[in-house]
């Protein structure tokens, strides 16, 4: 027994003193975790793309211009002055010489052509290189026809944004949003559409009638917005492809607010009846309409999240105008929003981690975001008026109206999830109310 | 009158003759000592828990400090001098680069990527090497003209110096890397600029498995990440930002004599997690 616990100790101390000693002799290889960085924009030089025959040059040169603006405009990217290259892109099939883009300090390098096919049809191909490592870390190829390249410049700019960042883009989509113009008194609001990047605004409707709350279907061909044309405002359903416009339902009191379902099947909307209003949700299939809020107080802007169980809607029922969830057959109905002030239009993002809000405080009204569950309240501007927040579909930048304190109109703005990279996105005269389309298929 | 002193007398007296109670048996002098020593006590106890509080706060500061100015509190860096502005090296001993014949290019698919020339690393001849490093005193001309000679033009800066190892009993071999780590991590920080947008920020941890060459340039650096068939795309953009880091930041500066340490760092984490908090 004895002789068996020495030998027992023994084997004990055996094994500490070789514990101790292992790591000294092998000299094991050196283990470094690197946990903080330098986030600063990825500075990348986009040369504008080579013409497989000359008449091209002018659609090479313009592409290239389009995805530099794009990527500039994310704030994520760097894009090198093309005045600075030292070398320039002569064949892109062959690697470049990275050497002389290591001058320029460019991380990455875009090196495309475009030419026109037999058939008539544009082809637009590029590869992105990392300059340091020397690897090509995408090829792709696009052919359309020539009158869409702009399409196609956002779509590369979309696959270079998402290479990088690992996020989808949002370039190749569009704003829909309310234009306004003419004196106060009689502010004429037309429905527009645009780019996301302000190109190619077309007005929808001519300013007739009041318009508001313009919204995206998730396939992008459809808007539904609210109305005054008889009197009483409605919401209507728009047709991109066709044209065509529709009364959503036909309901005996005023309907504001809708928001399509993610599936693009339902509307969630509210109804105003003596005073109170109510959320419902109408299937556009069949024209069913489903009651889910009863509350005598004010209950409006519902808006769905992105796997289409709940809905966050607005309601003054505690007394103020509070953020509230439920589940999309009205049960569970709970407030979220804790904060101070009043808080209201809620927006789910597409992403679905996160829900933007217009804060009211006093006069101001801010954009914030908070988790699904009312935590980690965060303002991501500080103005005088900014209001009605919109995702990008990737979930990382958003819309809203600004108003400055002493001026009649609004303009569209846009901001990045973290309160970075404020810019203005331009638009033909004073505009509000934007809403972001889904990445265009 | 006399009847009311001796009264006061007899109540006294009274008093007096009342069998001690244990409080005041000592009198009050007894008290006070005992007051003092408790409020004493009192006192020390307190200005000791309010020092180590004081010391635990400044703790919980210095370290993001730490962690933005890693160069202020690195013993490399702190003796080093101030890296030279580096020219921008043209000629670098790139191995001549043949235009590689690319593949064709996928209707909107990404293109597979070119078969890109091998960099022609000179062979290590590690056992020269630890050779080498064993009689590293005697013969440390030698072996400085071994490395000249493995690595024709690039020089490994003289001046670079370790300074005192002063971390003790964290065990032999991390006391002994611990600079090496810091020095290489304040070299590589700086060119690392991660994506911070993914919604599981688990996704951003890459590991490298990265070798040096002696003259501190970068001889391989792999990652699971980027050789993923079917990456997550934050994972593979993960990647790439922690791939261009690394080449970015070359050459790294430490200290040729302790090689053997620094020739493989594996893993090298970028791990970006603590930089999305915030």
């Amino acid at each position: 027994m004895s002789l068996e616990n020495g030998m027992r100790k023994l084997l004990i101390i055996c094994a500490l003193f070789l514990a101790a000693l292992a790591p000294l002799p092998t000299a094991a290889a050196l283990q470094v975790d690197v946990t903080q960085g330098n986030i600063k924009p990825i500075p990348i030089a986009i040369p504008d793309l080579l013409a497989g025959d000359p008449s091209q040059a002018q659609t090479g040169a313009n592409i290239a211009q389009v995805v530099r603006a794009d990527l500039q405009r994310s704030g994520l990217f760097n894009t090198i002055d093309p005045k600075a290259f030292v070398d320039h892109i002569t064949n892109i099939n062959t690697a470049p010489n990275f050497a002389n883009w290591r001058v320029i300090n460019a991380q990455g390098l875009v090196a495309g052509e475009v030419s026109l096919q037999p058939d008539g049809r544009l082809k637009v191909e590029f590869r992105l290189w990392d300059v340091y490592s020397e690897n090509q870390m995408l090829g792709q190829q696009f052919f359309t026809q020539p009158e869409n390249w702009r399409r196609v410049a956002h779509m590369v700019s979309d696959a270079i944004y998402s290479r990088i960042t690992g996020e989808s883009g949002y370039f190749d989509t569009r704003i829909v949003f309310i234009s306004e113009s003419g004196p106060a008194i009689k502010r004429i609001k037309r429905l527009a559409v645009m780019d996301e990047d302000g190109a190619n605004p077309i007005f929808l409707t001519r300013g007739d009638y009041l318009v508001l709350t313009p919204r995206f279907n998730p396939t992008a061909q459809m808007i539904a917005y609210m109305s005054y044309i008889a009197t009483k405002p409605h919401i209507y359903l728009f047709d991109l492809e066709t044209g065509k416009q529709e009364e959503l339902g036909n309901f005996p009191n005023m309907t504001f607010s809708p928001r399509f379902s993610p599936d693009g099947n339902r509307v969630a909307l509210a109804l105003e009846t003596a005073g109170n209003s109510d959320i419902y949700v109408m299937d556009l299939r069949t024209r069913a309409v489903q009651r889910l809020t009863t509350d005598p107080a004010i209950d409006s802007a519902p808006s769905f999240s992105p796997d289409g169980r709940q809905i966050a809607f607005e309601s003054d029922r505690g007394g103020s105008k509070q953020i509230y969830v439920m589940n999309v057959d009205g049960s569970n109905q709970h407030r979220i929003s804790f904060g101070a002030g009043q808080n209201g239009t809620p927006v789910w993002s597409p992403r679905g981690d996160l829900i933007a809000f217009t804060k009211e405080q006093g006069a101001h009204f801010t954009i914030g975001v908070m988790r699904t569950d009312g935590s980690g309240e965060r303002m991501i501007t500080n103005a005088y008026h900014d209001e009605g927040p919109t995702w990008a579909p990737n979930g990382r930048v958003l819309m809203f109206s600004r108003e400055a304190q002493n001026s009649r109109g609004s303009q569209i703005w846009s901001v990045d999830v973290t309160g970075r990279n404020e810019q203005r996105v331009m638009t033909p005269g004073d505009a509000s109310d934007p809403a972001w389309s889904p990445l265009i298929q | 009158m006399s009847k009311s002193q001796s009264q006061t007398r007899s109540a006294k007296r009274g008093f007096a003759q009342r069998p001690p109670r244990p409080t005041t048996a000592r009198g009050p002098r007894a008290g006070l000592a005992v007051s003092l020593l408790l409020h004493a006590a009192l006192i020390s106890a307190t200005y000791l828990t309010w020092s180590r509080m004081v010391n635990g706060s400044e703790v919980s500061h210095a370290v993001p400090v730490d962690l933005i100015t890693v160069t202020r509190v690195t013993n490399i860096a702190a003796m080093a001098p101030p890296p030279p502005p580096t020219p921008p090296k043209i000629e670098v001993p790139v191995p001549q680069m043949e235009a590689p014949a690319l593949p064709q290019f996928n209707d909107v698919e990404p293109a597979p990527e070119p078969p890109m020339p091998q960099f022609k690393i000179q062979p290590e001849k590690k056992a020269e090497q630890q050779n080498a490093e064993t009689k590293q005193k005697q013969n440390s001309q030698d072996f400085a003209a071994l490395l000249n000679k493995l690595t024709a033009p690039a020089k490994t800066p003289p001046n670079v110096k370790v300074g005192p190892r002063t971390i003790q009993g964290i065990g032999a071999a991390n006391a002994m890397t611990a600079d090496l780590a810091d020095a290489l991590k304040s070299q590589i920080y700086q060119c690392w600029s991660p994506p911070v947008g993914a919604p599981n920020a688990n996704d951003l941890v890459v590991d490298f498995d990265l070798r040096l060459n002696p003259d501190g340039t970068v001889a391989a650096a792999s990652s699971p990440a980027l050789s993923n068939a079917n990456p997550n795309p934050y994972n593979r953009a993960a990647a790439s930002a922690g791939e261009a880091a690394i080449f970015k930041c070359q050459p790294y500066k430490l200290p040729a004599d302790r090689y053997s340490q620094w020739s493989e760092i594996n893993p090298l984490r970028f791990d970006p997690r603590q930089m999305m908090n915030q």
